[in-house]
Formats: C-alpha cells, sequence, structure tokens
C-alpha cells in the first residue's frame, strides 16, 4: 500500500472559518486522534498541536528503541511530524487507525535510517547490536499499563516469533539479516513474523 | 489472499515489519493495491505492529514542540483529493482552439465548481461531516487574481491566488498523463524557498484539480514538476511550468 494515495475528499478551511467550529469535544479517547488527524488534512494548525501531543511521544519513542541515539531519534520525530502535517489528506479511516498510519510513518522513516547508517558499519558491529536488542527486549519493563500488555503478549509468542518480531521492529533488520542471525532459514523467519503479528493482535485484541 | 505469488503471501509480517528489501516493499505494495483481502489482513497486523512502537513512547524535549509546529506550518500540505469533478468532466478538448479559449475554458471549470458551492453544495468527509468548500473563498476573495500559463509538456494551466487568503486554486487541463511510477506535484516557490504544495491527480478527461494550495506567501510562484508517484521533498526536475 502506498499509504499516501487514497485520501478523503475535503478542503482546507480558511482562518476565517477555523473559529467557526468549535464544538469538537473532547469526548471518546480513541478515535480522536482519527478526528484530529481529518482535521489536519484541512489545514487546521490547532488540531496539528493536538495532534503532536498525542503522537510525538510514540514516535520518538520508536525512533529512539530502533536508531539508539537521542539526537538522531530527535531529528527523525521531527521529520515524521512534519510528514503527517504534509500527508494528512492521505490518511484514510477505513484502512486502519491513525496511530496505526502515525506509527508506520514513524517505523518505515526510522528503519531507513537505520539502514543507511548501517550500511557504513561493519558485519561484527550489526551482529552485536542485534544482541543488545534482544536482551533489552526481554528485560523486564514495568513502565505505563501500555507497556505491560504489550510485553506479556510478546511472551505468549513461541521464541523465535518474538526474536523474528523484535529484531524486525526494535532492530530494524530485514528477514534475511534475522534469518542470518539466528542462523534459521530466510522462509522460516518469514513465516514466523506473520505468525507473531498475528497472535500479537489477537492477544492485543486488536479492533478495526 | 489470494492473487499473486505464494512467496509475495508470506511476506505479509515482514512487510509490516519493515523487514524487506525496498524491492520487496515495491514488489509488495503493487501486489496489495490489486488485493482486498491482503489490504485488510496488513490493516490488522498494523495495529498489532503499531502497539509495539506505542509502548515505547517516551517524552519529547518541550522545545521540541514548539520548533516542530512551526515548521509544520511552514510547510504546504499534500492537497485533499476535491469531489466536485462532475462539474468539470463533460468539457471536451477541441484540437483547433486556441490556448486562450483553452484557458477560459478551464477558468470556466473552475466557477463552475464554485458555482455549486455557491447553490449549497457541500462535500461530506468520510466521517459523514459537511465541510465548507473553500475553493470558493479563494475564487470570491476581493483581492483574487487569476494567472494562466502553457504548460511546456503540453495543456494550460491555471493559478487563481488570494494573497489576503496566502491560499491559491490551482486547475490545469490537456496536461499529458504519466506513467504509473510519476506524479505531478505542485510547488509553492519564491523567496522562502521551495515548499511542496501537494501531489496533483490528473482525472481521465486530461483536467487537474482544481487543488488548494495553502500557506502562499509574497512573492510566491506556483510550480508544477513531474515527481515520483509517492512525491518529493524537493523538486527532482525543472518545472513544467511557473505562474506568478
Amino acid at each position: 500500500m502506498t499509504d499516501g494515495d487514497r485520501q478523503p475528499p475535503g478542503a482546507l478551511p480558511t482562518g476565517r472559518l477555523r473559529g467557526v467550529r468549535g464544538a469538537r469535544g473532547a469526548h471518546g479517547p480513541s478515535p480522536k486522534l482519527d478526528d484530529l488527524l481529518a482535521d489536519v488534512a484541512r489545514g487546521d494548525e490547532q488540531a496539528y498541536e493536538g495532534v503532536y501531543d498525542l503522537a510525538a511521544g510514540w514516535v520518538l519513542g520508536v525512533a529512539r528503541k530502533v536508531l539508539r541515539d537521542p539526537a538522531m531519534a530527535e531529528e527523525v520525530m521531527q521529520e515524521v511530524m512534519l510528514e503527517v502535517w504534509r500527508r494528512a489528506s492521505r490518511f484514510d479511516p477505513a484502512l486502519g487507525s491513525g496511530t496505526a498510519w502515525v506509527m508506520t510513518l514513524a517505523h518505515r522513516r526510522a528503519v531507513d535510517r537505520v539502514r543507511s547508517e548501517r550500511s557504513h558499519s561493519d558485519r561484527e558491529l550489526r551482529a552485536a547490536t542485534a544482541v543488545i536488542d534482544y536482551d533489552d527486549v526481554t528485560e523486564a519493563v514495568e513502565a505505563s499499563l501500555e507497556r505491560e500488555r504489550v510485553q506479556r503478549c510478546l511472551a505468549s509468542l513461541t521464541a523465535l516469533q518474538r526474536e523474528s518480531v523484535s529484531l524486525a521492529y526494535y532492530g530494524g533488520y530485514t528477514y534475511a539479516e534475522v534469518a542470518e542471525l539466528l542462523g534459521v532459514p530466510a522462509g522460516t523467519v518469514k513465516t514466523r513474523m506473520r505468525d507473531g503479528l498475528v497472535k500479537l493482535r489477537d492477544c492485543l485484541g486488536v479492533q478495526r | 489472499m489470494t492473487s499473486g505469488d505464494p512467496d509475495l503471501h508470506t511476506l505479509a509480517g515482514a512487510y509490516v515489519l519493515d523487514a524487506v528489501s525496498a524491492d520487496e516493499r515495491a514488489r509488495f505494495a503493487a501486489h496489495l493495491a490489486g488485493c482486498a483481502a491482503c489490504r485488510a489482513e496488513i490493516g490488522e497486523l498494523r495495529e498489532a505492529a503499531a502497539s509495539l512502537g506505542t509502548a515505547r513512547a517516551v517524552r519529547p524535549r518541550p522545545e521540541l514542540r514548539e520548533s516542530t509546529i512551526r515548521a509544520a506550518h511552514r510547510t504546504g500540505q499534500f492537497a485533499p483529493v476535491i469531489a466536485g469533478k462532475q462539474h468539470i468532466t463533460r468539457r471536451r478538448r477541441a484540437a483547433g482552439r486556441s490556448r486562450a479559449i483553452r484557458a477560459a475554458a478551464a477558468a470556466a471549470a473552475v466557477i463552475a465548481v464554485a458555482a455549486g458551492v455557491a447553490a449549497g453544495t457541500h462535500y461530506a468527509d468520510q466521517q459523514g461531516r459537511q465541510q465548507p468548500f473553500t475553493v470558493s473563498a479563494v475564487l470570491s476573495a476581493p483581492d483574487a487574481v487569476m494567472r494562466s500559463a502553457p504548460v511546456s509538456t503540453g495543456g494550460m494551466a491555471i493559478v487563481v491566488a488570494s494573497g489576503r487568503e496566502h491560499m491559491g486554486v490551482f486547475i490545469a487541463h490537456g496536461l499529458p498523463p504519466l506513467p504509473r511510477a510519476s506524479s505531478y506535484e505542485l510547488w509553492l516557490m519564491g523567496p522562502a524557498g521551495e515548499r511542496p504544495a501537494g501531489l496533483l491527480r490528473i482525472h481521465r478527461n486530461g483536467m487537474a484539480g482544481p487543488a488548494l494550495i495553502s500557506g502562499m506567501s509574497a512573492g510566491d510562484m506556483v510550480g508544477l514538476t513531474v515527481e515520483p508517484a509517492t512525491g518529493s521533498l524537493k523538486p527532482t526536475s525543472e518545472p513544467v511550468v511557473m505562474i506568478g
């Protein structure tokens, strides 16, 4: 999917019109980002501030995890949030939640960045960071409820599913690299990634 | 997942995790375009993958907030697709017509769309909410100025701009169709540099737009270039038309 080419019809409100529509409430927690994105698609600067407040922390979090460099992660977060502003009209709630849309942009950008950085370093270093990844992922975390829930669901995966999904998502490795790191055939890693995500989806009770 | 080779089918997980090569990403995206069941599956897996990320949220330094928001407001947005093409699809292109007449026809199309709005036509977004169709706000601005120019590769382009609204409306017709891998992209080009102003969708009859362009400032010209299908952050080719 080219995350981009499906777009709701809409138009930008003028500055004058913006003041008129005030009645967007603070009701319902989860659809809020979707609503805000629809407003951002029309150039609503105030709605964009709301989107930033909801999503910048997620974007920075995933960038930090994948890049492991705080300064680079901040750069990527700012780039992604700019992309969210630019591409808001491409967000289609029929295809998924606003959260998934933003996180898809964020993860892809972080992964592209880490791969271009890695292309300058050697293989041994890559193997080393992979091990760090794995340790980090399985270590006990006790922060938010969301974290605990995801951690619990990750723990319900088989070891190979969990390693495959984690190395890919948090480590930014391709399935071919994961296969090499784990000494498993590439075809196996591909199916474990899919099975792992399906299990994760069921465990998290992902709703569309 | 039904269509395509079975190898692609098993790539769904790796694709959602961005664990594929650029080449595989492109092949899988093409596969998705023709497979509704696959899109549904990808959608669900994406929600799960997103949770892996949101679970890792960290608080950004407060000073990043203002600089990011300010940068966004200086940046043009991808234009929304406008649902008003029924007003303009029946216009025929006569081969012998002069450019001036074509420009007039395109301008008439803009005005026809605006007239639909004046008559109370509103376009609902996907949540079913009614939105004002702000092309009319630009066209009816007291300081609106219309300029037209031939497109170097064929066709005519028109911009109606309002300095007061900091907005413009771009419309073109007779633009040559592009291969699937390419898109027309609009730009604001001026003292503030080059800013993307959205991809331009060509309708089947060669009409394009009306596309709203926001964030216009004094001295800005509107440019159109041919870019990769997903658009570019900076123009990668010479403009086929510049108006302003």
